[in-house]
């Protein structure tokens, strides 16, 4: 019913951002399989496919690429496509915002402010909140909390 | 604290080789673990080293013996160690571990505090690892944040995290106490619209989701009051949530909630998803009818309203999203027939190519953003398509051309989904225009096969997908009229020219039945003349398409005598011989090569050529039967001799059994060797298992030696008098008899269910499913089952037909189960009876046998 898992990784495959909602996911071989998520999407036609694909029996994944990053959501497979693409669309949007013109190396060095947006916008693999100016104002207030 | 992580980062960034990475990574590994072991280290001290783990976490190394160290962290006053220590928390511990136990108080208190953004990280955190006993011992704190909290920031967090606990709370004990008629007082209907944000509309919504889908999921025998109560409640709700979707569609809205000028496409979702729950349960539970109907129309009033209105801006990923889920809603809720055929015409739209005008898809180098998104809504609409394709068939043929279209997609996913689709929607209206299609396509991918035009299909790829086509098509070949023979042959041969050289030899069995099969000699022959003096015409045999060679072996010692006198002096009886001397030596050639050159890695296409030589010799006894120039016998008689001591055991035993046939008198030879209808059997012995069973419905065929072809040979002859002829067998399967074995497995007062083993093998099962209707006959009956989560099923289509069956016409189903388990199944029929009634069956069934 919800996301299982939200992952980011660059071109070359090395994890960005790792956030599992379903315990046990993927059993002990974590990194297996991600490297397997990693190939099965780096080797598709981004122009051409669609941005959905399936991977296991339980597993869709739907992902998007942004310049050299690749985002992907692992969801249930009766769950409904297209608005999770949304959902990959407004993180970005919130992302780009908050750190302003959002890049790789922003993204690796804060990753710890990376994951508060993440559970701004996300609660235990549900969207909670789809404002973008909501989540921004909110997201500036918590950066500025010690 | 920055520096240091940013420096540690750098450090792990800047090495030079994997190697160094790994130097430093466990040196630094270490480091932390024994600062962390410190219990004088200082909080500020003690983040970053956390911090730092959680940076190793993502890389993927171990991180687990830090778990303790997270939880410590909560328990410091200062938020920012609150806030490190629960995002660790959360990244580090799943909802499995004992450790969680630890977390009980520090949540309990955080959910108390006063600053409410450490409120909503305990939120954040029980959503996230709620455990049955975290949620049995705090849902009391969540439901107090909701009735007494004004902020919305807060009142999402707390309804998402309800939402989260109601599901793990099987026992039921939070819907008992939980006061689902706050949610409507103090939110809902509340003047104070600033309670009630997007936000706390999407958390609301998940909380009456968990609910629905927790009562969904129990089965009580006796509904508690409480339970009654709840669905009131929700009945009660239910036009809230269809204002609020309606609201969401009208224009001159604020528009902060905007994705691409359709208004929240999130929450609108949210809603549709919603209500499509609690219409599952009032269906299910029938309690609330009056009142449903009531809503019911304008549930479908606003569904209609969203179709309508969406529309205009197609081609947006927040339409379609919400599109295809107003769609999937119509179908799961098995809506009224304008709203399913309203649905399929949405799903139809999405698969129109992007510029409506023809021939756009190759100058559409414009459109190159759209593509992508346009495959997204391609690749859904034929998932869902072929999910409802049991339920509306002939609506959904009517789009077929745009299925066809989605052939040519570049996307493999959307290729194979269309083709499955296409096979769906075959029937005898179509049949001839979609086989054309196919036949189209199947020179598509096979052209592709040799220029690789395409890049993102390999010859893997395109191998199965012509495999995919080849097997679905045989399975058709039953469709044809007896009118439509003509056409039935010349699409067999245009599909073997297509693609012979890439299907297995062993697949041609079925061919070579409904070649056999065809009634009309006359067109059987002329047929066949012309595909071979067109074959000849060329010249050169091409050995790599050895399936249209293996065909033409088989045709000219059955019907050689026929095609020479039928060619008008085209083809003769020497060039017959002479071609099936020059496949002799051909296959005889690369058949002693390969063996001799490396007998593994060519040992699929030595066997097929030891097939070959079999069916040579077969052809050239038996044409030896039919000509009458000696010398061209002779030359027959050489070609089975040459095998005489050939290394192959098998055809040196043919060999010789042959050429003492061969040696009998003519009389008798000419009758033992006249072309059989019987043949059929032959083959059946040695190929498809579903065929074979498919005749041995209807006449127990008789037990053959796989290896006696010689015995064989002759007990056909004795049979002569009594033997049906192949076609005469297939119009009885049309009128389906129970098997002796079938065991009744449901019957109520409308129809009795049999089901019956055809296979069951480790990892698979095969059974059929008998339906026949008792008291009524059926105008349509349509069947869906469910197995196991661990199991995988293929359902097959309901044979011979779904539409207009009578009182105890017997009609079947094929179930195909892979994986492993137990064999259970939940079946569901939807039959609409001759007095247009429509009712609904639902059973579970235990098979006895496991996989």
């Amino acid at each position: 019913m919800s996301i299982r898992f939200i992952l980011c990784f660059n071109k070359q495959g090395v994890v960005r951002l790792v956030r599992w909602y379903t315990a046990n996911e993927s059993g002990r071989e974590t990194q297996e399989f991600i490297a397997q998520i990693y190939r099965l999407i780096s080797s598709r036609d981004h122009k051409h496919q669609s941005n959905f694909v399936e991977f296991s029996d339980v597993t869709k994944l739907i992902y998007k690429r942004y310049a050299g990053l690749y985002f992907v959501m692992g969801v249930d497979m009766r769950d409904e496509e297209p608005i999770y693409l949304s959902h990959i669309h407004l993180f970005v949007e919130v992302l780009d915002n908050f750190f302003g013109n959002v890049c790789e190396l922003d993204i690796v060095f804060n990753f710890y402010k990376v994951y508060m947006v993440l559970d701004e916008m996300f609660l235990a693999g549900e969207i909670q909140e789809v404002s973008k100016d909501v989540l921004v104002e909110k997201l500036h207030i918590l950066d500025k909390l010690e | 604290m920055g520096s240091s992580l940013k420096s540690f980062i750098k450090d792990i960034r800047n090495a030079k080789t994997l190697a160094d990475q790994r130097t430093i990574i466990t040196k630094q590994s270490a480091k932390i673990r024994t600062k962390l072991r410190d219990d004088h280290l200082p909080f500020s001290k003690r983040r970053v080293n956390i911090q730092k783990l959680l940076y190793l976490y993502i890389l993927g190394e171990p991180t687990h013996f830090a778990q303790v160290e997270c939880i410590n962290l909560i328990a410091s006053d200062q938020f920012v160690d609150k806030r490190l220590g629960y995002l660790a928390t959360m990244l580090l511990l799943d909802e499995k571990q004992d450790l969680l136990t630890l977390l009980t108080n520090l949540l309990n208190n955080d959910l108390h505090h006063p600053n409410k953004y450490i409120v909503s990280l305990a939120l954040s955190t029980l959503g996230s690892l709620s455990s049955y006993e975290l949620a049995r011992d705090l849902y009391p704190d969540v439901i107090h944040l909701i009735e007494t909290s004004s902020d919305p920031f807060i009142l999402t967090k707390s309804f998402q995290c309800l939402a989260k606990l109601i599901i793990k709370d099987s026992e039921l004990t939070i819907l008992e106490i939980f006061p689902i008629e706050l949610i409507k007082e103090k939110f809902l209907d509340s003047p104070n619209v600033s309670l009630l944000t997007h936000g706390v509309w999407l958390g609301i919504c998940k909380v009456l989701q968990s609910i629905v889908i927790l009562l969904l999921d129990t089965s009580i025998q006796e509904t508690p009051e409480f339970i009654l109560a709840i669905r009131e409640n929700l009945l009660i709700i239910l036009p809230n949530l269809l204002d609020q979707l309606s609201s969401l569609n009208v224009k001159n809205y604020e528009s902060n909630y905007d994705v691409q000028g359709i208004r929240d496409p999130f929450l609108q979702c949210e809603i549709i998803i919603t209500l499509k729950w609690i219409f599952k349960l009032a269906k299910k539970v029938e309690l609330f009818s009056p009142i449903k109907t009531k809503y019911d129309e304008k549930f479908i009033d606003i569904f209609t309203q969203l179709t309508n209105n969406s529309s205009l801006s197609l081609n947006k990923n927040p339409t379609n999203a919400i599109l295809y889920e107003v769609t999937r809603t119509i179908f799961e809720l098995e809506m009224n027939q304008s709203l399913r055929l309203l649905g399929i015409n949405i799903l139809a739209n999405f698969l129109k190519p992007t510029n409506s005008a023809s021939g756009s898809t190759e100058k559409g180098k414009k459109s190159k953003t759209n593509s992508n998104n346009n495959n997204n809504i391609k690749y859904v609409a034929l998932n869902t398509l072929i999910r409802v394709v049991q339920q509306e068939p002939n609506a959904i043929a009517k789009h077929k051309k745009f299925i066809s279209h989605c052939l040519y997609d570049p996307d493999i996913s959307i290729k194979f989904r269309s083709l499955e689709l296409t096979f769906a929607i075959l029937n005898k209206d179509n049949l001839i225009e979609l086989v054309n299609e196919l036949i189209k396509f199947l020179h598509d991918v096979s052209l592709n096969n040799v220029n690789s035009g395409y890049v993102y299909i390999d010859m893997d790829e395109s191998k199965e997908l012509i495999n995919y086509t080849i097997d679905n098509l045989v399975k058709r070949f039953d469709l044809y009229d007896s009118n439509q023979e003509k056409v039935k042959l010349q699409n067999l041969f245009e599909i073997l020219k297509l693609t012979g050289n890439m299907i297995s030899v062993d697949k041609l069995n079925e061919f070579l039945i409904t070649i056999n099969n065809v009634e009309d000699w006359k067109i059987k022959i002329n047929c066949l003349v012309e595909n071979i003096v067109s074959h000849m015409q060329k010249g050169k045999i091409p050995t790599s398409n050895i399936c249209w060679n293996l065909i033409m072996i088989w045709s000219i010692g059955e019907y050689g005598d026929s095609i020479t006198n039928q060619s008008n002096g085209k083809i003769s009886e020497t060039q017959l011989v002479n071609y099936l001397i020059q496949l002799n030596t051909l296959y005889s050639n690369t058949s002693k090569s390969s063996i001799k050159n490396n007998p593994s890695a060519t040992n699929n296409t030595y066997n097929d050529h030891i097939t070959m030589i079999q069916y040579i010799l077969t052809s050239s006894l038996k044409l030896s039967s039919k000509i009458n120039d000696g010398g061209n016998i002779e030359s027959l008689r050489q070609i089975i001799l040459n095998h005489q001591k050939d290394p192959n055991l098998m055809l040196q035993l043919k060999s010789n059994q042959y050429e003492m046939i061969f040696n009998q008198p003519a009389n008798l030879k000419k009758l033992m060797l006249e072309c059989m209808p019987n043949f059929v059997r032959q083959i059946e012995t040695n190929g498809d298992e579903t065929f074979t069973h498919t005749i041995s419905t209807k006449a127990e065929a008789p037990s053959i030696d796989k290896n006696s072809n010689l015995l064989d040979l002759l007990s056909d002859i004795s049979d002569k008098p009594s033997n049906s002829t192949a076609s005469s067998v297939k119009k009885e399967v049309s009128a389906l008899t129970l098997p002796n074995d079938a065991v009744s497995i449901f019957n109520n007062d409308l129809l009795e269910i049999y089901s019956h083993v055809v296979d069951v093998q480790p990892g698979n099962a095969h059974y059929e499913l008998f339906f026949k209707p008792l008291s009524t006959p059926f105008n349509e009956l349509h069947s869906l089952c469910a197995v196991p989560k661990q199991q995988k099923l293929t359902l097959g289509q309901i044979q011979p037909t779904h539409n207009n069956i009578d009182v105890n016409q017997i009609t079947k189903q094929s179930l195909k189960i892979a994986g492993t388990g137990k064999l259970k199944l939940r079946v569901k029929l939807n039959i609409v009876t001759g007095n247009n009634e429509t009712q609904q069956v639902q059973f579970d069934h235990k098979f006895n046998e496991t996989i």
